[in-house]
């Protein structure tokens, strides 16, 4: 692991999404012993470390073996364990792909996998090691729940939500310095129900994971333009919110969908196949990877080459609702 | 403790039995992996009828020994097994194959009661046993994990990374077959990707491990009794054995990793057995 | 492109002169002293059109960029090393045209020695005068960072160039804000707390001492994170970024 990568903040209050998830896994482990972590040598890098040293006996490391992790996954939770898996998505949802269906998701085993640095999240580590792919393979996988949660706390949340819930459930988080969404644990968090950060009716931006703070962004610089428009956080890309999603058809009548994710099998097909088969006439625009595979780069750089920042969903809702922004044009320094 | 005369007659009886019952199933069925299935009997019967822990009226038991079939495929093989000691009844073997039966290629966990994980994609028993194994040990149980792997899986890696976290974790209370019959679909396994040698792989990966006849039940016990001496190592029994076994146009025959019979063929093996 | 001395003039005359303006509104003592005076005070390099000039007018002073047509008092450097040396605080001792106007040189000599309080040596222990402090280097820094992408600097002008969008803003509690704004190439420096979008880079001084340790480099800034003298929020890789810029901008000055 590259040094610059594993920087942290110390204090709590700013506590990076891995390391929240880290702590929040170690207290729910305190309170359920049937709790295991795995990991597949990436206990500093997903912060699954945190776990271990607590209870370092209910702590599995199977080094860079993610395939035997996701079967001895399977193999504890048939003995009644709940196995918290985690490693990067790439590997987590691709290299494991087989292994998570046919060993966790067919057999239906309690088995919870977070796979960190998803989407183009780990900016600099370059394509091999971004995951744009796995919202989509992981939903087709039936058993499986898919969460992406948008900042540490909701994180947080899910994960807590997640041990008390029966079955396969995949979360997918990022590389642990995304600025938070929300300002504390203490808000309504439901599996399957989707929560709405900004109140809207002239068009509605659903967005999932990192990409909802860029939503909330453009939300912010379309209502300076007198634009009113809705944010919906679909954490739970499967079970989908189809209510929601509904709601936001008859109500908006323009769907804006943000992932950092190919624009197929995601969040943005997802809520698709929602629309299409109301049968309800819509206008849909998918912000994401227009099916292309990352490049290397600064992940917020990224997060704006593929039009998923604010200022590219702010662009969108734009070109959507066929208006334009003024733009601030004054660059002399104020003296 | 050394099987007694008697002891080893019937357990001997017993697969003759079970083989033929492979072979009554696949000729209604309409084909199986029979070559593989008739290998490995020997092994899953003294297993089933001598050692393993286990409530056929219970199959969900807490505290039962765990059997996976890793290699799959036997799937014929094991569930004539399961029928005969019990867990269901043995009519349900004639819908094998068939829409909407619980029985297919590869035995469903989901749906097989006695069957511990759904394999036939291989590769993933040996994991799925680490889990087993690692996770008795967590709860200090004393039931054991047996995984049967076939020759040719040793092919691919996720059972090599599965072996060496089996013997970096001491999984003492893990024993793996190879259902070593030297023949894979398209040929002897030398020839397709050679194992050879198999032994000193295992070793080196921190394994006990056991060369023997794989249709000697002398050997077997001999071998299934030694692991459980072991308190720092996982024990894997390498049983060498005929594909095919028991019926003598198909011994040694790689065509017969998968195949039909009609009724000829069914006579002529039943009779070839009968001779055993 | 632009030579380190000009990189340094250009710092002088355009961020750090202008900050008289702020210490006269915040000091009543420089306020009374520089009341009600009407004149033009000078600083230029001799044989350039290099220079600026505070214009004191109406009660208020502004300061412009260039040359004035007829200065008060005029300060003449004989080129641009020798400016860049009095503004650093050292030995450089200007041709003065419009000695007859002393009223207006002794009126604002003060004002401009003030300024000596920028120098990384000025460590006042008065609570008030480093709270000033602070406030002159926040807009010194998001000045200067600006200045030099308009000079084309080329560390900046990288940064600065293919730039989406960003608002870099710094926060002090209970004290001042500032921000520096970039998009395709162009920068501006701003006061307070730009609303039009949320930053990229936000850089909060939970406390004006923190602050203070801060942006006077006593602590090294992944040091002063640790102590929690400023915690930064959104992209990492930029708030580095930045920081070394910050870094250079006091080499520059400070040398």
């Amino acid at each position: 692991m590259a040094k610059g990568l594993t920087w942290t903040i110390d204090d709590a209050d700013h506590m990076t999404q891995a390391e929240i998830y880290g702590e929040v896994l170690t207290q729910l482990g305190a309170q359920n012993e049937r709790i295991v972590a795995l990991t597949a040598d990436l206990a500093g890098s997903t912060k699954i470390g945190r776990f271990q040293k607590d209870f370092p006996g209910r702590f599995v490391n199977l080094g860079v073996a993610e395939m035997n992790m996701m079967g001895m996954a399977s193999g504890l939770a048939s003995v009644g364990f709940i196995p918290v898996v985690s490693t990067f998505a790439v590997f987590a949802s691709l290299r494991c792909a087989e292994f998570v269906r046919t060993d966790i998701c067919y057999q239906n085993r309690n088995v919870k996998i977070i796979a960190t640095h998803s989407g183009t999240s780990f900016g600099q580590a370059g394509t091999t090691h971004h995951c744009t792919e796995d919202l989509a393979v992981m939903r087709s996988f039936a058993n499986m729940k898919v969460i992406a949660p948008a900042d540490s706390y909701e994180t947080a949340r899910a994960l807590t939500a997640a041990v008390e819930t029966e079955g396969p459930i995949y979360m997918r988080i990022g590389r642990s310095f995304e600025p938070p969404l929300h300002k504390s644990v203490d808000f309504d968090f439901e599996i399957g129900k989707a929560i709405q950060i900004h109140e809207g009716t002239d068009i509605t931006v659903i967005a999932c994971g990192r990409t909802v703070l860029s939503a909330l962004e453009a939300a912010e610089i379309a209502k300076q333009q007198g634009l009113s428009v809705r944010v919906l956080d679909m954490h739970t890309v499967k079970p989908i919110d189809a209510d929601a999603v509904l709601q936001a058809v008859g109500e908006t009548r323009r769907i804006i969908t943000a992932e950092d994710h190919n624009v197929v099998g995601g969040l943005g097909s997802a809520v698709a196949e929602v629309i299409a088969a109301s049968g309800k006439g819509c206008v849909l625009r998918k912000l994401g990877l227009q099916d292309e595979f990352s490049i290397v780069g600064y992940p917020e750089d990224l997060l704006h080459r593929y039009g998923i920042d604010g200022d590219g969903i702010a662009e969108a809702i734009q070109q959507v609702m066929k208006t334009d922004f003024e733009a601030d044009e004054d660059w002399e320094d104020e003296v | 403790m050394a099987l007694q005369a008697d002891e080893r007659q019937q357990l001997e009886r017993k697969a003759n039995e079970i083989r033929k019952e492979i072979v009554k199933i696949t000729y209604t069925c309409g084909g199986t992996h029979i070559g593989g299935s008739l290998s490995q009997t020997d092994i899953v019967v003294a297993l089933y009828y001598k050692y393993l822990k286990l409530d056929p009226k219970n199959p969900e038991w807490k505290d039962r020994d765990r059997f996976l079939l890793s290699k799959g495929h036997g799937g014929v093989g094991h569930g004539a097994v399961l029928a005969d000691v019990g867990f269901f009844p043995r009519s349900e073997l004639d819908d094998f194959n068939k829409t909407g039966s619980p029985f297919g290629m590869h035995l469903d966990r989901l749906k097989v009661k006695g069957v511990d994980a759904s394999t036939g994609s291989l590769g993933h028993g040996l994991g799925i046993g680490n889990g087993m194994a690692y996770g008795a040990r967590l709860l200090g149980k004393t039931w054991r994990t047996y995984v049967l792997l076939g020759d040719g899986e040793l092919n691919g890696g996720p059972t090599w990374e599965a072996a060496m976290a089996a013997g970096h974790f001491k999984l003492a209370n893990l024993t793996a077959f190879v259902d070593r019959n030297h023949l894979c679909i398209d040929g002897a396994t030398e020839d397709i990707m050679a194992l050879e040698p198999l032994r000193g792989k295992w070793e080196a990966f921190g394994w006990n491990a056991l060369e023997i006849d794989g249709h000697d039940y002398d050997q077997i016990c001999e071998a299934v009794e030694a692991a459980y001496q072991e308190t720092e190592r996982p024990t894997v029994i390498i049983a060498s054995t005929i594909k095919g076994k028991g019926v003598d146009f198909m011994e040694n025959q790689a065509s017969w990793h998968y195949g039909g019979l009609d009724e000829a063929m069914r006579d002529q093996a039943l009779e070839s057995l009968s001779k055993e | 492109m632009s030579t380190r001395d000009e990189l340094k003039s250009r710092l002088f005359l355009r961020v750090a002169l202008p900050l008289v303006k702020v210490v006269r509104e915040e000091d009543p003592r420089m306020r009374r002293l520089t009341r009600n005076m009407n004149a033009v005070v000078q600083f230029a390099v001799k044989g350039t059109d290099t220079g600026a000039h505070l214009v004191f007018a109406d009660d208020g002073l502004e300061v412009v960029q260039g040359l004035h047509e007829k200065p008060t008092v005029s300060f003449t450097f004989k080129n641009l090393k020798s400016l860049n040396d009095f503004f650093a605080g050292k030995l450089a001792l200007p041709s003065i045209k419009g000695l007859r106007r002393l009223d207006v040189i002794l009126r604002t000599v003060p004002l401009l020695l003030s300024l000596k309080m920028l120098m990384p040596a000025a460590d006042p222990k008065d609570p008030a005068k480093r709270a000033m402090k602070v406030k002159l280097l926040l807009y010194m820094v998001t000045t200067a960072l600006s200045q030099l992408n308009k000079a084309g600097e080329p560390a900046m002008a990288k940064l600065v160039e293919k730039s989406p969008d960003r608002i870099y803003q710094w926060i002090v509690e209970g004290g001042p804000s500032a921000y520096l704004r970039m998009k395709a190439g162009k920068t501006k420096a701003g006061r307070g707390i730009y609303t039009r979008r949320r930053p990229f880079v936000l850089m909060k001084f939970p406390s004006i001492e923190g602050a203070y340790q801060v942006l006077t480099s006593k602590v090294a800034l992944v040091e002063a994170v640790k102590q929690g003298y400023v915690v930064t929020e959104g992209a990492m890789e930029y708030s580095k970024e930045i920081g070394i810029r910050m870094q250079m901008i006091e080499e520059l000055m400070a040398t």
